[in-house]
């Protein structure tokens, strides 16, 4: 039998698991791509939630609204990755390396 | 549905620990596609087919060939790699093209085949414990949940949204109501809940300003994407023709 909680807790470790990504990792790549797998958990999260109404008696568009908003964060993750994506093509142009610890252009 | 979350869950996580432990970029991008395959698997067994279509279309299709694009283009090796430090001004004779011709050769002096094993990167404790503590609070919230989040209720059907709203609709499918504004010429319906259908009335009569707006936010990104990676940024103050010293070009 499914639960909310459930899934709500597999969406906790994937997005715990895209926050050590980007603790851990130095390859800005690699940072963009834990960012990517939090807003992924917080889509599950969205959809779960969107689910549960769903089966309480909400409306045609309240019950919804979870779906609506995981399809918004995908836009704006695809926003997101694009910039993000120029920016290190942009910096790896600069610097010839994509390692975070590099870029102390505004340190002191 | 049980079953079919199970098994999206395990490869969801069999995906994650892939994307936060291997070395080699390509191989963590592929944990990724994979997790992102297996959130698809887990919004249909949350029966929204629209979302699990999106998720696998924008994000396994696009985002992914996207990042694989990138990595192509850029060096993906980093300081633990190479043993090489590559903060740029920490060494006040660094040159950049220089730098990337000596990793490259000392690349192949110890070259050795890519096993997925050999390339796992060692956990940094202090990550760890901020991760580790973020799920236990998560935990602590999904525990305290009130007791109707350990079941998903059933969904209405049509027998029981008529019985609900007393009367008896035309159509199709089950579910939810839709009621058409004053002035509209649609019928009021049922529909299924997470059909595109349905999906559909979310946006365009819930929620149609944040729709507008979020086109207005790709729009801009795209103008800002092609303005940041262009090559020349002749006659912006600040930037070079940085083209013409690349390596490898």
């Amino acid at each position: 039998m499914l639960e909310p909680k459930s899934v709500l807790f597999l969406a906790a470790i994937l997005f715990s698991a895209g926050v050590y990504g980007v603790l851990s990792r130095r390859h800005l790549i690699m940072l963009l791509m834990s960012l990517e797998l939090m807003l992924n958990a917080i889509n599950i999260m969205l959809v779960t939630f969107s689910r549960y109404w769903a089966g309480r008696g909400s409306g045609l568009i309240a019950a919804h609204s979870g779906q609506f908003f995981t399809l918004m964060v995908m836009a704006v993750a695809a926003a997101e990755v694009g910039i993000g994506l120029a920016i290190i093509v942009a910096i790896y142009r600069r610097k010839h390396t994509s390692d975070a610890d590099a870029m102390t252009d505004l340190k002191n | 549905m049980g079953l079919l979350f199970l098994v999206s869950a395990a490869v969801a996580l069999i995906g994650t620990v892939l994307l936060i432990t291997q070395k080699n970029a390509v191989y963590a991008l592929l944990g990724l596609l994979v997790a992102f395959g297996a959130s698809a698997g887990i919004f249909l067994s949350l029966e929204a087919p629209f979302i699990a279509v999106s998720q696998i279309l924008i994000y396994a299709g696009a985002l992914a060939v996207m990042f694989l694009f990138v990595l192509m283009f850029t060096d993906t090796r980093t300081e633990e790699d190479t043993g090489m430090p590559v903060a740029v001004g920490a060494r006040p004779d660094f040159d950049p093209a220089e730098h990337g011709k000596k990793k490259k050769k000392k690349k192949k002096k110890d070259a050795e085949p890519n096993k997925l094993l050999s390339g796992i990167v060692l956990p940094k404790p202090m990550a760890v414990v901020v991760a580790l503590s973020l799920l236990v609070c998560f935990s602590f919230a999904i525990i305290k949940l009130p007791g109707s989040y350990s079941r998903f209720g059933d969904l209405p059907t049509v027998q029981s949204a008529q019985v609900k709203d007393g009367e008896k609709l035309p159509n199709y499918d089950t579910g939810l109501k839709f009621t058409p504004e004053a002035g509209e010429t649609e019928q009021p319906r049922y529909v299924d809940y997470g059909s595109t259908e349905a999906v559909s009335y979310s946006i365009f009569e819930g929620f149609p300003l944040a729709f507008e707006v979020v086109s207005l936010l790709i729009f801009a990104a795209v103008l800002g994407a092609v303005l940041l990676a262009r090559r020349h940024l002749t006659g912006i103050p600040g930037t070079q023709d940085v083209g013409k010293e690349q390596p490898d070009a």
